[in-house]
């Protein structure tokens, strides 16, 4: 048997483990559904639909090989873990697997539950632990806000391998044109709901702008369906507890976009609207999504490209391609489909980021 | 045209409350009978201001009450009561991480002039009679100002100087011997002969600064000082924060520094708060003499700027004494929203206000962002 096989058949143990877990009548998985929702703060609706449609259970053999080929091998992994996506544990560990038989993971402090549940489930695959000891030659999987990571990555040794996760989100981009028919538009807000309410939107796979290409009428009348959509689903997934920063800053987007543009209740959270052009602001999670009209994509990407994890594109083979030219390392697939990456590798594919825009000295 | 009378007689009486407060006579009449009346006007002419009051639960047209437009709003569009079309000056802010920054369009700067000079008389002209020699650390603003800093620092060079810095040439308030701090650094020599010509002439020397070029000022010091050369009567205006721009140093660091540098005591260096968004500022009172009287870090406001700190969460009035972020009621702004609300934490300390600090936004924790530093371009026109 090859390592490759060897690092296959481990990551193939670890799915099991995330099969029993997402399985309802598994004693396990009905142990972990109130484990969850008090670890997570999402409703037990929003946990069942993580376990049902994000948890990668069945992954195929081609991309098991894809994933098992992502990493290089190393003598230890380590995996440090962020709090926003319970299922992100899963893949991560995966990756661990993959790359080393010792597979230390440190979990999130705030949301342990998963990694807990994973090491029940298969027992001996990987250990728990508490602190960072990473070697030199060990790799280190590490997730969390940029922050966080460079907190890390600043105490390890040298000669161990970093593979950092930062901040990210999802971006839809939409081609609209005019008089698309509403059941269309309905449609296309119903996939972008979909792709909103997992995690209730903390996620790095998570949209939280939809930038349309279109005019002001269709930016307005798709604005309206996805606040529709959203405040449907908030009837079939309610939001979660939200943490109060969160919530302050949910509250003054809202206030601030009510002075700038205009604002739609939906459900729990809000959509922005920003029809004029021009505007692009991303707003807190929370089920808060920012719909602007934009008429020059590429500029708009361009200034988001290095938060971008995955775009949900609707449009011409030309739209897609523009954003595969401005952002080659975010995937790119249809709305409704931004949390269901294949089990290939990290779901983040950003390997370079630009450094944060120099503050420029103006007191006012 | 409506707007423009309405907005007129608005301003005119702004004016009358600060020319009444400056001459130490009766106010004509309440704050809050003027607040009252800018919050109509808005109501009227500003239909995002108009919108967020009738989304507000708590909608009510008394000053202490109305809802304060955050200050992110005005990354994302242009918000005045007037069309561009009449803009005379555009102050923009400081960018953001994105560079993104704000605007604060006025018709009109009278009002503006006004109550900046009524404040500044008091915090730093007022404890000595006669002319100052004024001049600031900071880029000459030019014939069409962007920066909101820059237009009040020449008022002050213009009301409180208002003549050649040496010789017998006229008066020119974009003069570059009196605009001491560019790109290329602190102009040292040029400070030190501004100094030397207060001194010749027995008056005060007024030195007009930010946080970030005061730095400067002490690396270009390298140690040394203008003892020399500074008047016993020199007040350093000290204003804004260091913005991640240069090292770090504590502000009452810098604040002993800078009155080492000049060779007088810590009390002539004042603080001074403002933001482009606001047409008012605060100041600290500390200056000897001066007819402004607070502890070092308390800022006092004029009577046309009410300072309120709110709960983040509520917006409601803290406890006396406790922390909330600022939410600002600026009768000088006719034209612009009345009621702002910032992030800065702040206090009520007797008269004033104490700057605690500035408020986090939403957590960048895992995969989230905050509105500030994901803000981008702002819009086109929006009203």
């Amino acid at each position: 048997m090859t390592e490759r096989s060897r690092a296959k058949e481990r990551v193939r143990a670890l799915v099991r483990a995330a099969r029993r877990i997402a399985d309802p009548n598994d004693e396990l998985g009905r142990e972990a559904r109130p484990l969850l929702v008090a670890s997570t703060g999402l409703s037990p609706e929003g946990v069942e639909l993580a376990l049902a449609e994000c948890l990668e259970t069945h992954p195929s053999e081609d991309d098991l090989e894809r994933l098992a080929s992502s990493v290089t091998p190393a003598s230890r992994a380590h995996v440090v873990l962020s709090a926003s996506v319970f299922v992100a544990a899963h893949r991560a560990i995966a990756l661990g697997l993959a790359s080393s038989v010792s597979v230390f993971v440190k979990p999130s402090r705030r949301d342990p539950a998963m990694s807990h549940l994973l090491a029940r489930a298969a027992p001996g695959l990987f250990r728990i632990v508490d602190q960072l000891d990473a070697s030199p030659s060990d790799v280190v999987f590490a997730y969390g806000s940029d922050e966080a990571l460079g907190a890390v990555r600043s105490a390890l040794p040298d000669g161990v391998r970093f593979e950092p996760h930062g901040t990210g989100m999802g971006i839809c981009v939409l081609e609209l044109p005019p008089d698309v028919p509403g059941a269309e538009l309905d449609r296309l807000a119903r996939a972008v709901t979909s792709d909103v309410v997992p995690f209730d939107q903390f996620g790095c796979l998570s949209p939280r702008a939809v930038l349309v290409v279109g005019s002001e009428v269709e930016t307005e009348r798709f604005a309206t369906s996805l606040a529709a959509a959203l405040a449907e689903a908030e009837l079939r997934v309610p939001r979660g507890r939200i943490p109060e920063d969160v919530g302050v800053a949910a509250a003054r987007y809202r206030d601030a976009m009510t002075v700038a543009a205009s604002v739609l209740p939906a459900g729990a959270g809000c959509v922005g609207v920003a029809r004029d052009g021009g505007i692009a602001v991303i707003p807190p999670p929370g089920r808060n999504i920012h719909v602007a009209r934009v008429v020059d994509v590429g500029r708009t990407v361009e200034m988001l490209r290095r938060w971008v994890t995955v775009f949900g594109v609707a449009g011409s083979a030309a739209l897609s391609g523009q954003l595969a030219e401005l952002a080659p390392e975010a995937r790119r697939v249809r709305p409704g489909f931004m949390q269901r990456p294949a089990f290939d590798g990290p779901v983040d594919r950003r390997h370079k980021r630009q450094a944060p825009g120099e503050l420029r000295h103006q007191p006012y | 045209m409506d707007l423009l009378r309405e907005s007129d007689a608005l301003h005119a009486r702004v004016q009358a409350l600060a020319r009444a407060w400056d001459r130490r006579i009766a106010a004509p009449e309440s704050f809050d009978a003027i607040a009252t009346d800018i919050v109509r006007h808005q109501m009227r002419y500003i239909p995002g201001v108009r919108r967020l009051i009738e989304a507000s639960a708590r909608a009510s047209l008394a000053p202490d009450m109305i809802p304060a437009v955050p200050v992110d709003a005005f990354r994302l569009a242009r918000i005045a009561a007037h069309p561009p079309e009449l803009d005379v000056v555009r102050f923009r802010t400081s960018g953001t991480t994105s560079g993104a920054p704000g605007v604060h369009a006025m018709r009109t700067t009278e009002t503006y002039r006004a109550l900046c000079l009524a404040m500044g008389r008091r915090a730093l002209f007022s404890a000595w009679d006669g002319p100052a020699v004024v001049v600031a650390l900071a880029p000459a603003p030019g014939a069409t100002p962007t920066s909101s800093l820059g237009f009040m620092m020449a008022a002050f060079m213009d009301e409180f100087d208002g003549r050649a810095l040496g010789g017998e040439g006229v008066f020119d308030v974009n003069a570059p011997e009196r605009w001491l701090f560019g790109d290329d650094g602190v102009h040292l020599a040029g400070l030190r002969r501004a100094a030397r010509i207060a001194s010749e002439r027995n008056e005060p020397f007024v030195v007009l600064a930010t946080g970030f070029a005061l730095v400067a000022l002490l690396d270009a010091l390298d140690g040394a000082t203008l003892g020399e050369e500074a008047p016993t009567r020199t007040v350093v205006m000290s204003t804004g924060g260091l913005k991640g721009r240069t090292r770090t140093i504590e502000p009452s660091e810098l604040t002993r520094a800078t009155a080492r540098a000049f060779g007088v005591p810590e009390a002539h260096v004042v603080g001074e708060y403002g933001m482009t968004e606001l047409a008012s500022q605060l100041y600290e009172g500390t200056l000897p003499g001066g007819a402004l009287r607070s502890a070092r870090n308390v800022y006092v406001a004029p009577p046309w700027l009410e300072v309120t700190p709110v709960d983040p969460a509520t917006l409601a009035p803290v406890a006396l004494g406790d922390v909330g972020i600022a939410r600002f009621v600026d009768l000088g702004n006719v034209d612009f929203p009345l009621a702002i609300l910032t992030e800065d934490l702040v206090r009520r300390r007797g008269d004033g206000i104490e700057l605690v600090g500035r408020r986090q936004g939403a957590p960048l924790r895992g995969c989230s962002l905050a509105i500030e530093e994901m803000a981008l371009s702002p819009g086109p026109v929006a009203s």
